[in-house]
């Protein structure tokens, strides 16, 4: 199979993943009015959608340059493209930061210690910071990612440690899509990465489904 | 000195502890046993239940000239929804 191919079809099945998380955030949020869950179906919605217009837009591009010859203003809407669908995934990772930020405050001290802990983490984070959007997005995740894995050493639950797993991947996704100037390779194994935290999702979501009373 | 520390319950949670306690007792329960499951005040233990009612999720029934309160299969169906969307926030690290 085309490496291009399966990488479209990875992203696209990460985009439903993250469309279904969404969904089951939303179901929770109007039946239970658990008010928590809006940041986090919000966040997966815009994230869901993000990656599927990413992988409509490119199958588009692609053909279309298959086409035509490749026209500076054509480059350009590629461009924008991209920049629309890194946007979108930062709006929804400041949904997951913000998630965790109002969780950390609504909970009592331990918690907030343990945010304090992760804070103290986030400036190593922050040394990756520059001016590029993928930078700023690697740096959400980081906090995400350590906000997670907090969140499992509380709780000890197979689920917590599936997110941790989940947001863990997508952060080594972003890490290797850096790689991508280098060697092009990284994209395909980033795309790996992103689907692995997805399923990781998916998997948390199938267990949840599987409680009985 | 310790502040005391009051936890919020949401009307979704106090509807799950009453469920969750009658369902503990084998689906039908008198009101004094929820009223201590729930941790609830009498007159608030009967408010919700009036709602539950309303709401299809429990009947009231009664038996040897007392009240009882049973689940229905609707209000199962609610337990184990809320169950479920519970241990999906709290992997989420959110508490309900």
């Amino acid at each position: 199979m085309d490496l291009r191919l399966l990488t479209f079809l990875m992203e696209f099945v990460s985009s439903f993943i993250s469309l279904l998380v969404g969904y089951y955030a939303l179901k929770g949020y109007k039946e239970f009015s658990i008010k928590e869950l809006f940041l986090l179906y919000l966040g997966f919605i815009i994230l869901g959608i993000g990656t599927f217009l990413r992988v409509f837009s490119a199958t588009y591009f692609v053909i279309l340059l298959r086409a035509l010859e490749p026209a500076p203003h054509l480059r350009s809407l590629i461009n924008l493209a991209g920049l629309i669908y890194t946007l979108t995934q930062l709006i929804a990772y400041s949904l997951f930061t913000a998630t965790y930020i109002l969780q950390a405050k609504a909970l009592g001290e331990r918690s907030l210690e343990l945010g304090i802990v992760s804070a103290g983490l986030f400036p190593i984070y922050g040394l990756f910071f520059n001016p590029s959007l993928e930078l700023i997005a690697i740096v959400m995740l980081g906090f995400i990612t350590v906000h997670s894995f907090s969140n499992w050493i509380l709780k000890r639950s197979s689920g917590s440690a599936l997110v941790f797993l989940g947001f863990g991947f997508m952060f080594l996704s972003h890490l290797l899509f850096l790689f991508m100037i280098v060697e092009p390779m990284f994209l395909f194994f980033g795309q790996v990465t992103q689907l692995a935290g997805f399923v990781c999702l998916l998997v948390m979501l199938a267990r949840v489904s599987r409680v009985h009373a | 000195m310790p502040r005391e520390h009051k936890e919020y319950r949401s009307k979704a949670r106090i509807y799950v502890d009453i469920l969750a306690c009658i369902m503990k007792h084998g689906g039908k329960s008198r009101p004094t046993r929820i009223l201590y499951g729930a941790n609830l005040s009498h007159d608030r233990l009967m408010r919700h239940l009036g709602q539950l009612i309303g709401l299809g999720l429990v009947e009231e029934e009664k038996q040897d000239d007392a009240l009882i309160y049973k689940l229905t299969d609707k209000g199962r169906a609610f337990l184990i929804e809320f169950i479920k969307m519970e241990k999906f926030a709290e992997a989420f690290g959110i508490t309900i």
